[in-house]
């Protein structure tokens, strides 16, 4: 039994105090130990510590004592480590545990130290999802900054299927004001009606996917589905830019593992990439090819191919770099967006100049089920 | 000459907008020819064929722009009414000096195509009824012999015959036979109105 005055150290300290012998009995426990498990004064002493474990530690502590007596060999004694502690009431926390064997006393006796770690494994969990919404946020940021850059295409595009309408409208009521009115033209204009604003509804849909998305589950989804999602907007964006855009999709991809709106957000910077690039052409030369492959890997492939200057030789290295823009009005967030979502996915993104002039830009993402 | 019936031609690579047009067009009447590209207008091209094209400004491959500006090319007097979208002022106005007839911002009040239609054919007639007449005027310039185009010339100068006669060196008898057939081949009433038909040729 330790002194009185080695006792009053131990009460003074905040962390938890315990004193074993070497069959694991309690032989002293400090005023913090029976606070932070929850027991009375006096309750812990004689009994086992493995009683402040939760299994399988609890069953396996006589074991690991054994054996230390046995070999002399311990992965604790003077090393310390992160483990779960139980409370009397068979709650659980995490604690630091560091252990020492009292010299000089046969049969050994050992002291353990530990601190509740609650708190601090709160505060690296705020600070993880702090980071996480950083994240978050400044991947919506970046894809409302393109977003805007693409509104005019948007809304010029959302235009056709208002001025059909309106047209479609006024010709009905012109039809059905004249005396000898053709129903068949009438009947034509409102199917095309409802056509239209159906147009118009799936323009608005495809943009609220990407305005609000960003917290949507990880799904098995192909390539070619996501980017024909894509192309109402991209094909307006780039008649706003007097560019063609042609789309060569291979059939039969394999699944990808993805968050949907991010593999959207990374092929819409590329897609805008291309688009800016070829601002200084002239009109009628203008195109983007984007095309879906399988590689040789099995990965799964989106080339954004356009006719432009291609990277200029003193940015190859820094392109990836965040905050590096040719834009007048860039953020300098696309292409490092669009590696991180690449990454994230498991995949990459790589650039290669095109034949004979121009850029590449190919996303990769393994098939579903071949990454973690 | 067989006189064709004018139409109205719609080029626009959207196919809602496009249909929709050549609708509200027929429900007041009008023929109109629907084209989904620059390149298909070009090609089907007859400049005989009357009537007003209604153009989208921007197409993917030839844009409005540029059709006019091969339209222009090839002397087409067809009056072109361009559809702009929201933020292409700046391109209209470009087109308006090389000769467009009006622009109409999408989306429009059907009245306010229909009125653009309507004065386009008006305009599109009264140039080809022009230019017809001019053509007529130049076939009877070109009946005129080399002689006939000297009296010609100096009568709508106002040269009187004793003077025309020294100055071609022909009797003043010769240069009356001349002036008279000037004026039945030219079908003139008059002097005067032989001198209009001449500077309308400009």
């Amino acid at each position: 039994m330790p002194s009185s005055q080695l006792l009053a150290v131990m009460d003074a300290a905040v962390d938890a105090v315990v004193l074993i012998d070497h069959a694991g009995s309690i032989l002293a426990i400090n005023r913090s130990g029976e606070q932070m498990f929850g027991w009375a004064p006096g309750e812990l002493v004689g009994r086992n510590v493995s009683e402040l474990m939760p299994e399988p530690w609890r069953s396996r502590h006589d074991g690991f004592l054994q054996r230390y007596l046995e070999t002399g060999v311990s992965t604790i004694i003077g090393t310390g480590r992160e483990l779960q502690a139980q409370r009397r009431d068979g709650s659980v926390f995490p604690a630091h545990l560091s252990v020492g064997r009292v010299e000089g006393i046969d049969p050994p006796q050992f002291v353990g130290f530990i601190r509740d770690t609650t708190s601090l494994h709160e505060h690296i969990a705020s600070v993880q999802e702090q980071v996480r919404r950083s994240g978050d946020r400044l991947m919506h940021v970046s894809r409302m900054a393109t977003m805007g850059e693409m509104a005019a295409g948007i809304a010029h595009e959302l235009n056709q299927p208002l001025t059909a309408i309106a047209n479609y409208a006024r010709a009905s009521e012109r039809f059905l004001a004249s005396p000898d009115a053709d129903l068949a033209d009438v009947r034509e204009a409102v199917s095309e009606i409802a056509v239209e604003a159906l147009r118009a509804g799936t323009i608005i849909r495809r943009l609220r996917q990407l305005v609000r998305g960003g917290d949507d589950a990880r799904e098995t989804a192909d390539l070619n589905e996501v980017i024909e999602e894509l192309r109402v907007l991209t094909v307006a964006d780039a008649r706003m830019h007097d560019t063609r855009i042609r789309f060569e999709l291979q059939k039969g991809l394999p699944g990808v593992s993805m968050h949907r709106t991010q593999v959207m957000q990374a092929l819409l910077n590329l897609l805008r990439n291309a688009l800016e690039a070829l601002g200084g052409e002239p009109p009628p030369e203008r195109e983007i090819v984007v095309r879906t492959t399988r590689n040789a890997d099995g990965d799964c492939e989106v080339a954004v191919c356009d006719n432009g200057p291609g990277v200029a030789p003193e940015i190859l290295d820094r392109m990836f770099d965040p905050f590096l823009t040719t834009k007048k009005q860039g953020t300098g967030l696309g292409l490092p967006m669009s590696r991180t979502i690449a990454q994230a996915h498991g995949g990459s993104v790589r650039y290669e100049p095109a034949s004979p002039r121009g850029a590449c830009f190919t996303l990769t993402l393994p098939p579903a089920g071949t990454v973690p | 000459m067989k006189e064709k019936q004018p139409t109205v031609f719609i080029v626009d690579d959207d196919d809602g907008v496009r249909a929709s047009i050549r609708l509200l067009l027929k429900s007041i009447g009008y023929t109109a020819t629907p084209m989904a590209s620059a390149q298909e207008f070009l090609s089907a091209f007859d400049p005989a064929q009357p009537g007003c094209l209604v153009l989208d400004i921007r197409m993917p491959g030839m844009s409005g722009m540029e059709l006019q500006q091969q339209l222009n090319l090839r002397g087409a007097t067809l009056p072109v009414i361009f559809i702009t979208g929201h933020g292409d002022v700046p391109m209209a106005v470009e087109a308006m000096q090389h000769g467009a007839f009006d622009f109409l911002q999408k989306p429009f009040r059907d009245q306010d195509l229909i009125d653009r239609v309507q004065k386009a054919l008006k305009r599109d007639q009264e140039t080809r009824t022009a230019l017809q007449k001019h053509d007529q005027i130049r076939q009877k310039l070109e009946s005129l012999t080399p002689r006939e185009r000297e009296v010609l010339n100096l009568m709508i100068k106002g040269q009187q015959n004793k003077v025309m006669a020294a100055e071609l060196g022909l009797s003043q008898r010769t240069v009356e036979i001349h002036r008279a057939h000037v004026m039945e081949k030219m079908e003139a009433g008059s002097v005067a109105q032989l001198v209009r038909m001449v500077l309308d040729l400009g």
